[in-house]
């Protein structure tokens, strides 16, 4: 509301209402010190002219530095509005109101000045910071890229389209080589009404692009900054730049070069400074005795311990609480099951049959390639006793095999079940339709490429989104389609169902992701805050954090209580296709269109890791049973196999670290890779390591 | 394309009543078509504001014990969306008297009884809901309601609401599949036609008993 009568203020002086205007002044008191800043009006001469210059509060640059731009040559009415009182990425935002006038007041990029002096401006800037000392250079080298974008943006917004065109061809070959994808898209919005419609480069425009820079260098800047007589560039540094100052010694271009690419920047330190509880949920105790399997059933849970001589109890011996795990009752979860316990004991036995990996023991791998899938394979999924796999398909199937010679069987239609015998031990047997088996079932519905394929846990029911927007709930008992969950109106890049059932993720091209219940039609949260699309989604194992990486090139945590973001992780230069957290739960795998690995520790918010060697879109990533190998898979064809044990030794994760984003990454992505095993021209889409980490891929031939 | 927007820019012209097709018309003819076309999602701080009031309240306790779990009927795809129809052969009824079998399943908990016209036999459950009369029922199927107007009764229903609306709300009843029963109008001179219609439309509802 403030900020809507600062407009409404800024309109009246632009219409030259100047009695108007301050009688709204007056009544709305608004000469006041909110504003955080001098808030100097120019009653100058000459008309239509006012220069305000407001300093946001809340940021690193010291007291209000009221900066006139001097009227001098210039005719324009520069507009300003009063920058983000919310202390936080959205700087302000676009106030989406029926008066076009308000809102352009609002969104209007400020015209510092003269159009054709802005290539003065830049290369001036770059001058300086060419000419700075070298422990310096690469830190103030990060203001290029935002720079030169905001004041392109500014020039094409307010149509100066030659000059717009001429300043992109001057100096978009002196920006990183991580940006070039988005300087190619930028090249093509030439016009204003490119720029509407446009959500990615909207947010852009009104979120703050965050830089770390260390104090030094930034005292450095400002002295210059101030010093010149246009200082445009320190009102574009003021209003879309976040500087988060940290005192310590510079960061060297290798440093600066592994954190920086996302398309806000980097991330603040408070952003990654929430509590959060990555440590696995206790299983229930119950009693599973080794040798009879006849006695499974009857054991329950809480029951006092049997005199066997075997006894295996399945969960944490210990009564203490991990502190870093979350309470159990944290968030709802469902019950267990007497099903999901027969389960959980199957998941006992064969892990007590499972291959211990590591470097001197590599996983087989076993290749599932669809042959002849010109249906177009776009998502598969296997279940967790991987007994069947999925296929979505770009005409819009979901296509479900039977991995084990046991075919898929479908409940008896409603007339058969009224003749079997309800009371037979067999009866779950019975209901199911041996006429119909069939290794192969195909569920029809959705009305688009289905783009994400999940399994519960409970092995009943299969999720499916796809780029109609819907999320579609199947039964496998009866292979039918149950529920279509509609909320994303555009296409749903991914969705997984929860480690324990009943809750689903889904993230889309609507920049959210969207937390479900099975029973509700409606998503529990909303998980808003990307500047791009959701393209991967994933649950922590204690499913109470969601990972999303998005087209923005960041990664970020949310909390599923309360919706809140705890972490984001910025590094990877292109969009994010695969996220992997450890088993452990303390760290999570990124994987992206740059080819490269990223390791995070989730506890401390840090890049711990950086795993070089594919070439191209890394679009699978699997830790094993244990933790002790990452698989990742690729367009290149290739799987690789890492060590993960190495990886995630020796981590030092001390506070100056956090604080001043000073990450050495050692360059050991060689002795860390285990194994290169090349398919032959097939991309792997997913990976899956058995219960007895036997790792298992999946993909689709194509032929070129 | 450009005979589409054309035709819509004169449209918008016409109505505002200029004599000719202006350059503002087919502006605003393209941009209505762009916007049906091709939206853009939801703008940041709309989605940030929605993600609040979404994130505020606490997730729902799950009720143990309670089978599959999945949203009301009516939001699932769990309903037969087709329908049955029947071979029964139209029922002579005598007198022109329609005998209607009793289709209502289910409890119903309270039907205004009132017959409309003074004859109710045995067989004819004649329940007619008055326009605007809300039916409760609390079972999940619904009543048939068969406006009993007879063929040969002319003269004797000065109030039978000439609209034996059998329209039952479809929020008032549960949430499985509603049918929407017959809008009869029940003049006497077409209950000579309306005997088959009424008697197709039973027949439609029928499937709901199996």
């Amino acid at each position: 509301d403030r900020q809507t009568l600062v407009a409404v203020l800024q309109f009246l002086r632009r219409s030259n209402l100047r009695e108007s205007e301050e009688i709204l002044r007056r009544e709305a008191r608004l000469l006041g010190d909110d504003l955080g800043g001098s808030v100097a009006t120019v009653a100058s001469s000459s008309p239509g002219v006012a220069a305000v210059a407001a300093v946001p509060p809340g940021k690193g640059s010291p007291g209000g530095a009221p900066s006139l731009s001097s009227p001098g040559s210039r005719d324009q009415v520069s507009v300003v509005f009063a920058g983000s009182t919310v202390k936080g990425r959205v700087g302000g935002g676009v106030v989406v109101e029926d008066q076009p006038d308000v809102s352009a007041v609002l969104s209007a990029y400020n015209q510092q000045g003269d159009p054709t002096l802005y290539e003065e401006y830049y290369s001036g800037l770059k001058h300086f910071i060419e000419c700075s000392l070298d422990c310096h250079r690469a830190e103030l080298s990060q203001l290029f890229y935002p720079l030169f974008v905001h004041m392109y943006l500014e020039l094409v917004y307010n149509q100066h389209e030659s000059e717009a065109k001429s300043f992109f061809e001057r100096f978009h070959g002196d920006q990183e080589c991580y940006y070039q994808d988005d300087l190619r898209v930028l090249s093509s919005l030439t016009k204003k009404e490119h720029m509407k419609g446009n959500e990615t480069m909207l947010d852009f425009r009104t979120s703050k692009f965050v830089l770390r820079i260390s104090r030094d260098s930034y005292q450095l800047l400002k002295r210059h900054l101030q010093e010149k007589q246009n200082n445009q560039i320190w009102n574009i540094v003021q209003e879309h730049l976040y500087i988060d100052i940290f005192d310590g010694m510079p960061r060297s271009k290798q440093q600066i070069d592994a954190m920086v690419g996302s398309l806000a920047g980097e991330a603040k330190r408070e952003a990654n400074k929430a509590k959060v509880f990555f440590g696995l949920l206790k299983e229930p105790e119950f009693d599973v005795p080794l040798d009879d399997e006849d006695e499974e059933g009857e054991n329950e849970e809480g029951k006092p311990k049997k005199k066997k001589p075997k006894k295996d109890s399945v969960g944490s011996k210990s009564k203490k609480q991990d502190p870093n795990a979350p309470p159990q009752n944290r968030i709802p979860l469902p019950e267990l099951k007497d099903s999901d316990k027969l389960d959980k004991v199957m998941n006992m036995k064969e892990a007590a049959r499972r291959v211990r990996l590591g470097p001197e023991c590599l996983p087989s791998i076993c290749f599932y390639t669809f042959l002849n899938a010109y249906q177009g394979l776009t998502a598969v999924d296997i279940t967790d006793d991987s007994s069947m796999i999925v296929g979505g398909f770009a005409d819009s199937t979901v296509r479900v095999w039977s991995v084990t010679p046991k075919k898929l069987r479908s409940v008896k239609t409603a007339a058969d079940l009224s003749l079997i015998d309800k009371e037979s031990d067999d009866v779950l047997e019975r209901i199911m339709d041996e006429k119909t088996a069939s290794e192969l079932k195909i569920l029809y519905g959705h009305s688009g490429p289905v783009y994400g394929t999940s399994f519960s846990p409970d092995r009943n029911y299969l999720l499916s989104c796809s780029e109609d927007g819907t999320v579609r709930l199947w039964s496998l008992q009866t292979f039918t389609c149950l529920v279509g969950y509609k909320g994303h109106n555009y296409p749903v890049w991914d969705t997984q169902f929860s480690p324990y059932g009943y809750y689903f993720v889904s993230g889309g091209h609507d920049r959210v992701a969207r937390l479900w219940a099975t029973d509700h039609y409606q998503p529990l949260r909303i998980f808003a805050g990307h500047l791009a699309d959701v393209t991967c989604t994933r649950f922590h194992p204690n499913s109470n954090y969601i990972a999303t990486g998005s087209a923005d090139r960041t990664i970020r945590l949310w909390d599923v209580l309360n919706g809140n973001c705890v972490r984001i992780f910025t590094g990877h230069k292109g969009p994010i296709h695969s996220l992997a957290f450890s088993p452990n739960g303390r760290f999570l795998a990124t994987g992206a269109t740059d080819g490269r690995v990223l390791l995070w520790d989730i506890g401390h918010g840090l890049m711990v890791g950086e795993l070089k060697g594919h070439t191209d879109t890394i679009y699978a990533l699997r830790f094993s049973r244990d933790g002790e190998i990452l698989a990742s898979g690729s367009m290149d064809n290739t799987v690789r196999l890492w060590d993960a044990v190495k990886a995630f030794e020796d981590l030092e994760t001390d506070d100056f670290t956090t604080a001043t984003g000073h990450i050495n990454l050692p360059e050991n992505s060689q002795d860390l890779l285990l194994g290169t095993y090349m398919t032959k021209s097939t991309p792997v889409v997913h990976l899956h390591f058995t219960r007895r980490n036997l790792l298992l891929a999946a993909g689709a031939y194509s032929s070129q | 394309y450009v005979t589409t927007i054309l035709e819509d820019a004169k449209i918008y012209s016409s109505h505002a009543k200029k004599s000719s097709v202006d350059a503002d018309d087919v502006r605003l003819a393209i941009q209505c078509r762009t916007d049906q076309s091709f939206t853009s999602p939801p703008p940041r701080d709309f989605l940030l504001d929605i993600a609040r009031q979404k994130n505020q309240t606490p997730l729902p306790l799950i009720k143990p014990y309670s089978g599959p779990r999945l949203p009301p009927d009516r939001y699932c795809l769990t309903a037969p969306n087709y329908r049955l129809k029947s071979l029964q052969k139209k029922v002579s009824s005598s007198a022109g008297r329609i005998t209607v079998p009793r289709l209502s399943v289910g409890a119903v908990s309270s039907r205004p009884s009132t017959p409309t016209l003074g004859t109710p036999s045995a067989q004819t459950v004649s329940v007619s809901t008055k326009v605007g009369t809300p039916v409760s029922l609390t079972g999940q199927r619904f009543t048939v309601q068969i406006p009993s107007s007879q063929a040969a009764v002319k003269s004797a229903t000065p109030t039978t609401p000439t609209v034996q609306n059998v329209l039952i709300n479809p929020s008032l009843i549960g949430p499985k599949n509603i049918l929407i029963t017959t809008n009869m109008v029940s003049s006497q001179n077409t209950s000579n036609e309306a005997n088959p219609l009424k008697r197709k439309h039973e027949d439609d509802d029928d499937y709901d008993n199996l």
